[in-house]
């Protein structure tokens, strides 16, 4: 730099009264320059198909496949059966938080008192796919996309998920005013249809 | 030396009409962007009016300050320098002023047009085909007055200003032509020619170099003339300006594909966009260089002039715009950045800090000289700086934070491996403190430039009765040329031999070789990357299942271009695994064969779409439309009740189902009985929402075309064979 300094010599050129210098480009400037050329030149063989590189889709499905044994080993629901949920029915604390997050998630659907719009009613004893809590469950996680349930298994906690299972299975009986008429076939009936009835309408 | 003098004059009237216009639309232009600023706060900001909503205002809000507010003072500037630099008159007065009016009429066109949803959805290239045709004339009215008014020139060699206009202009016209081309559907609405990955190539080709050409390259030359002049210091280095320039030129035309990483456009594209830009890092620094370097010696002015302050900081944002740019083009990087308000922060470090700042400096330093008397209060100059240097502080803090949060949020796994914000509108909520603090860095900067106004117009009160118009003489040019004497050659490397070379001294005096080179350096750069991606078929795989619109879907596409949607959903999923857990399975190529224009997007200030189709029940749309706070309580979305009233326009349907056929659409039984088909399908959806409960009487109205449209995206491919789709693109170009 100081080298540079000393060297202000100016040229001959003058436009409109601006004058240059016939300063040098700065050695820091012109190296880092050459260093850029050559990273990008290098760093061009990492192209699947022109270098060695693998590509974004190798590295996403490393991803997706080290993300699968995560949560094969983490499932949040390996130990949840019905009783699991009935007890958290009982707990404030959950019934709370299921409150909650059936009255922000739930409601655009089934109505804030359960009694159904778009979706069914959820406060009746009739269930198009099982009303059992562990039957609810897993509406709720994988969803019913064909006909417009959507899964939430990953848009909420799993903590979420079993508050709002369990307050689902408060809802019957509520009676709540001017219900959707109910679909589906009724919890109790013994009859042997329901089971086919009952099962995932995939 | 005392050849023969000819006598001439300055034209500056249109300087300082181009200079007023640059305040009236920069004042426009960010009162634009501080509403919807504040409409992000709070959406009840847009008072439930259709042309005043986020999507419709915020294009013109880009388009103001891009080419009103900027391009006017790239006009001003050049209008001012051009004739000194050249020592000449402008080639005609009729053809400035032309230019002048014809631009302020295309700015009133866009005011008007783009809140009333008239837009091509591609960013800074929203005007529709009327308008697009308005700019390529007045560009070429421009154009030709500059480059008569270098061919009358009394200088024989061309100044740096000189060089980075004439790559500005040339450029500007090539890009705007062809990312503009499209196939006209009516008289302010048109379909780009291109579709999917190809539109997005030309658009961010285009996109990136509109800051290059019409952002950067302009206001440098600004800075070559208006810097050295205010500080009467010599420029640092004119081999610098050799370098820069042409690398800037050549290398900058590469970098547009860095915008579409990890999206459907082939790997091999991105990569380029980013080493180029990587590469462009040194280039650009160039020029900041060159500007902060020949205020040595200058230093103790800086503290007394508001124009040079105005001046290093504006240097100095370009300086950390331009490292930040290259850094963000880094794979790793744009991963987190995109989409998120990150990008915001970046354009306005450049916009704000560089082109803003750059255009008060020079605006200061030119009002004396053209109104003719004292500026009005160099205090208030003073105050303005600090103004809009703190309000550019508190602007950027408020928004880098909410862009990072943003990021990380949407990425953030727990240690179950899920996500840990899997409800988007909670990585909205959090942004809201940052948008009201975004909103006040603005408002500051805002201020500043009422106080330029009013400098502005006192001091043009104080001006003379009548301007007086200094004769100026210089010796026109011997023809031919007189050789200069031999110099001996110049010692270093290879790379200062050929900066110092004197061929380039011998370009400088050769306007139309010079410009020639301009053009090959930019063309050639542009076909290396255009040419594969349009031939290279295993680029974009088709997908057999992958079906184009139907009449009714393809009528509200047309309605989420016309509201803007596009400026905050995006739909292009990457291969990230927090974006495919959140939204579905990555975008691929094949499934916008049929979309002109794509509508990627590129910021999601909302969820990505892309794999909307069948998420929720038809009636869920049909409110969430309505209101979406009776769906999501904390939205920021602005309700779209109006789709609700307005009659869906069934007739002009038709028309565009031809278009689309005649761009290769294949269409087949639908050219002939489009309309009906849309009647079919509204008729069956408004049956069906009215079924779930909802409201009786849609089958005619605009939001059933949306609903239609919205349930139709990303579906297709869950038709497609198992095993038919291909997982990746080919990286061979």
């Amino acid at each position: 730099m100081t080298e540079h300094q000393s060297d202000d010599r100016l040229l001959e050129h003058d436009y409109d009264g601006i004058r240059e210098y016939d300063n040098p480009m700065p050695r820091w400037w012109l190296y880092i320059f050459w260093a850029t050329i050559a990273y990008s030149i290098l760093y061009y063989f990492n192209v699947p198909g022109i270098g060695i590189g693998k590509g974004r889709i190798a590295a996403y499905d490393a991803d997706v496949a080290e993300a699968a044994a995560l949560a094969t080993k983490n499932n949040p629901f390996a130990t949840v059966n019905d009783g699991v949920i009935l007890a958290a029915a009982k707990d404030p604390a959950k019934l709370a938080l299921g409150k909650t997050t059936f009255s922000t998630t739930c409601s655009a659907c089934h109505r804030a008192d359960g009694g159904g719009v778009i979706g069914p009613n959820l406060a009746d004893d009739y269930w198009i796919h099982g009303g059992k809590p562990l039957e609810i469950l897993k509406t709720v996680t994988e969803g019913v996309t064909a006909k417009g349930m959507p899964p939430w298994g990953r848009m909420l906690t799993p903590d979420q998920i079993l508050s709002v299972v369990a307050y689902v299975t408060t809802l019957q009986g509520t009676n709540p005013p001017n219900p959707k008429a109910p679909q589906g076939v009724r919890a109790d009936s013994t009859s042997p249809t329901p089971a086919a009835a009952r099962g995932p309408a995939k | 030396m005392t050849v023969q003098g000819e006598s001439f004059s300055y034209d500056d009237a249109i300087v300082r009409k181009f200079m007023v216009a640059t305040f009236i639309w920069g004042l426009v232009g960010m009162l634009v962007g501080l509403l919807i600023a504040l409409e992000l706060a709070n959406p009840a900001v847009n008072l439930g009016l259709p042309w005043l909503s986020f999507g419709r205002l915020r294009p013109l809000h880009t388009n103001a300050v891009i080419f009103a507010f900027a391009g006017n003072a790239f006009f001003t500037g050049a209008y001012y320098s051009s004739q000194r630099l050249l020592k000449t008159r402008m080639f005609s007065d009729a053809l400035s002023r032309f230019h002048f009016w014809g631009w302020q009429i295309i700015i009133v066109c866009a005011a008007l047009t783009l809140p009333l949803g008239y837009t091509q959805a591609k960013e800074y290239a929203e005007l529709e085909w009327p308008i697009d045709i308005m700019i390529a004339v007045v560009w070429v009215v421009f154009a030709i007055n500059f480059f008569g008014t270098i061919a009358k020139r009394r200088e024989r060699h061309l100044y740096v200003a000189i060089w980075f206009y004439i790559a500005s202009i040339v450029t500007v016209a090539i890009l705007h032509i062809f990312n503009n081309l499209s196939i006209p559907v009516g008289p302010l609405k048109s379909y780009s020619i291109y579709a999917g990955a190809q539109d997005a190539f030309m658009q961010w080709w285009y996109g990136h170099n509109a800051v290059a050409f019409f952002l950067t390259t302009p206001f440098l030359g600004l800075m070559y003339y208006f810097l050295p002049k205010a500080a009467d210091r010599p420029v640092f280095s004119y081999r610098l300006s050799i370098l820069h320039f042409w690398t800037v030129v050549f290398l900058y035309i590469w970098a547009g594909p860095h915008h579409l990483h990890y999206t459907a456009l082939p790997e091999w594209a991105s990569t380029l966009g980013m080493l180029f830009s990587v590469m462009l890092w040194m280039p650009s620094w160039g020029g900041m260089i060159n500007g902060l370097l020949t205020l040595r010696g200058a230093w103790k002015k800086v503290v007394e002039d508001p124009v040079l302050k105005f001046f290093v900081v504006a240097v100095t944002a370009y300086g950390m715009a331009t490292f930040e740019g290259p850094m963000l083009s880094v794979k790793s990087v744009n991963a987190l950045a995109h989409y998120t308000d990150w990008i915001i922060a970046h354009v306005h470090t450049g916009a704000l800090g560089w082109n803003g700042l750059l255009t008060f400096g020079m605006m200061y330093w030119l009002m004396p000289r053209l109104f003719q008397t004292k500026l009005h209060s160099q205090k208030m100059a003073e105050v303005h700086f600090w103004f809009a240097t703190f309000g550019i502080i508190l602007y950027a803090t408020a928004i880098y934070s909410a862009g990072l949060t943003q990021g990380l949020m949407w990425r953030a796994f727990d240690e179950t491996g899920r996500l840990q914000f899997p409800d988007f509108v909670e990585t909205v909520v959090k942004l809201l403190p940052m948008y009201w603090a975004r909103a006040a860095g603005g408002t500051l900067y805002l201020v500043g430039m009422v106080l330029f106004g009013y400098n502005m117009l006192m001091t043009w009160r104080k001006r003379p009765a009548k301007y007086e118009v200094p004769v100026q003489t210089a010796p026109a040019l011997i023809s031919p040329y007189p050789p200069p004497p031999a110099t001996a050659p110049a010692p270093g490397g290879v790379l200062t031999r050929f900066s110092r070379a004197a061929y380039h001294r011998t370009w400088e005096r050769l306007p139309l070789t010079f410009t020639v080179l301009v053009v090959v350096a930019v063309v050639v750069a542009s076909l290396f990357e255009i040419i594969p991606t349009f031939l290279i078929k295993s680029n974009i795989p088709t997908i057999a299942s992958v079906k184009p619109y139907t009449p009714l879907e393809l009528a509200g596409r047309d309605l989420y271009i016309r509201e803007g949607c596009f400026n905050c959903h995006s739909q292009m999923i990457r291969p990230l695994r927090h974006e495919t857990e959140r939204y579905g399975e990555y975008s691929k190529p094949g499934e916008s064969v049929y979309d002109h224009p794509f509508l990627w997007g590129s910021r999601r200030i909302g969820p990505d779409l892309a794999r909307e189709g069948g998420k929720y029940p038809d009636l869920w749309h049909v409110r969430h439309m309505d209101d979406p706070r009776s769906i999501t309580p904390k939205s920021i979305m602005p309700s779209y009740a109006w789709l609700a009233k307005n009659p869906l326009d069934f007739g002009g349907i038709q028309k565009r189902v031809d278009v689309m056929a005649m761009l290769g659409v294949p269409y087949g039984d639908a050219v002939n009985r489009a309309e009906a088909m849309a009647h079919n399908q509204a008729q069956a959806l408004a049956k069906s929402i009215e079924s779930q409960g909802g409201p009786k009487g849609l089958g005619d109205r605009e939001i059933i075309a949306m609903v239609a449209y919205l349930q139709r995206l990303g579906v297709d491919i869950k038709k497609a064979a198992p095993g038919t789709v291909a997982r990746a693109t080919a990286g061979v170009p």
